[in-house]
């Protein structure tokens, strides 16, 4: 959940990387790290294990530009994509403002990406979310592999709701689309902030 | 549900300071944090220079969540301390709402059982103090549609 500190003139989101295992959560948030000036990120913590799976999230806070005096911090996390790691997945969207679900664009991946978008809207729900309420962009992944689905298809498995959301074809490992999405899912979460705070005025 | 998770107002973070500010001198601690659920660091007193305060925040949080799903699966609602013994430093994370956590860093100058003591009355006194700023909905003087106006590019590369 976003949160406002008037002393030190800051705004902080958190952003999640959602999808299947192996699917380049952690590939975004390393080509971010690797790409973004120094002065505006922190350290890349990585809870993995030996051969590189995510083992409860990687972290990365950011400072994005100064807008009227207030630094917009965003901390992005990532989920342990494999299946039986749901408790750990479920603890890491605790307090999410906004989620890029990172689908893998390979044939053999389709039933992972439906199944883990699933699992992703049951979560949410348990903070009381639904998709409808909170900001979420689709990223189109491996888009550089050999046999993909079209991007068509992958709209039409996942971005079939009432309300099309943004969609990235990407290739993660490359930084193809990565500032893109992560744009995109920034501007969300502050249009969505604004929407409050005006309901509440 | 709510997005905006808290408010805090200059009053709010004088206030906690001079409350964390207290714990300390009586404890001896090293330094203090207290620190929202989902990972983002609220207030922070005493020595910071040499601490990632941000990647302390999140992991603290993680580890905390997680105790608490341990806690569970035993049986229990939660744990509401968490202690980690360093050979120099340690750490001693507590319960202050369902929302917020402290988390005191200290070295041999005191002992977990003081920190531990202490650390109750901070927790009620942080309580109160985080109530009013997550029950607060908007402030004036911040205009969020300028913010959005100009949020197109919040983030660019180092070369472009």
């Amino acid at each position: 959940m976003s949160a406002i500190n008037y002393a030190s003139k800051e705004i902080y989101f958190k952003i999640v990387y959602y999808g299947p295992g192996m699917g380049g959560k952690t590939s975004n948030l390393q080509y971010i790290h690797k790409s973004i000036p120094q002065d505006n990120k922190g350290n890349l913590v990585s809870l993995a294990t030996d051969a590189d799976r995510t083992l409860f999230f990687d972290f990365l806070p950011l400072d994005a530009v100064k807008i009227h005096g207030f630094t917009t911090k965003f901390q992005l996390y990532t989920v342990p994509g494999q299946v039986h790691y749901n408790a750990t997945r479920k603890l890491v969207l605790r307090g999410v403002d906004g989620v890029v679900f990172v689908a893998d664009s390979q044939w053999d991946k389709m039933r992972e990406n439906i199944e883990s978008f699933r699992n992703m809207e049951e979560n949410l729900q348990e903070y009381d979310f639904g998709l409808d309420e909170i900001p979420y962009v689709l990223q189109y992944n491996k888009r550089d592999m050999d046999k993909i689905a079209p991007v068509d298809y992958l709209e039409f498995l996942l971005n079939k709701r009432d309300i099309r959301v943004p969609s990235f074809a990407s290739i993660a490992t490359e930084g193809e689309s990565v500032f893109d999405t992560l744009n995109k899912i920034s501007k969300l979460v502050l249009h969505r902030l604004n929407t409050e705070m005006k309901a509440a005025k | 549900m709510a997005n905006c998770g808290f408010i805090l107002l200059e009053e709010d973070v004088k206030q906690i300071s001079e409350v964390l500010g207290d714990f300390l001198k009586e404890t001896d601690a090293k330094s203090c944090l207290v620190i929202d659920r989902g990972g983002q660091l609220i207030a922070i007193e005493g020595d910071s220079a040499t601490l990632d305060t941000m990647s302390l925040s999140a992991l603290a949080a993680g580890a905390f969540a997680s105790t608490r799903e341990i806690a569970r699966l035993v049986g229990e609602t939660e744990f509401t301390v968490l202690f980690h013994k360093g050979r120099k430093e340690h750490i001693h994370v507590s319960h202050v709402d369902d929302d917020t956590l402290m988390m005191a860093i200290f070295d041999d100058k005191t002992t977990v059982g003081i920190v531990s003591l202490y650390s109750r009355e901070t927790e009620k006194q942080i309580a109160l103090l985080m109530k009013k700023s997550r029950e607060r909905r908007n402030v004036n003087g911040l205009d969020f549609g300028a913010l959005v106006s100009d949020s197109d590019n919040m983030f660019k590369q180092k070369d472009a």
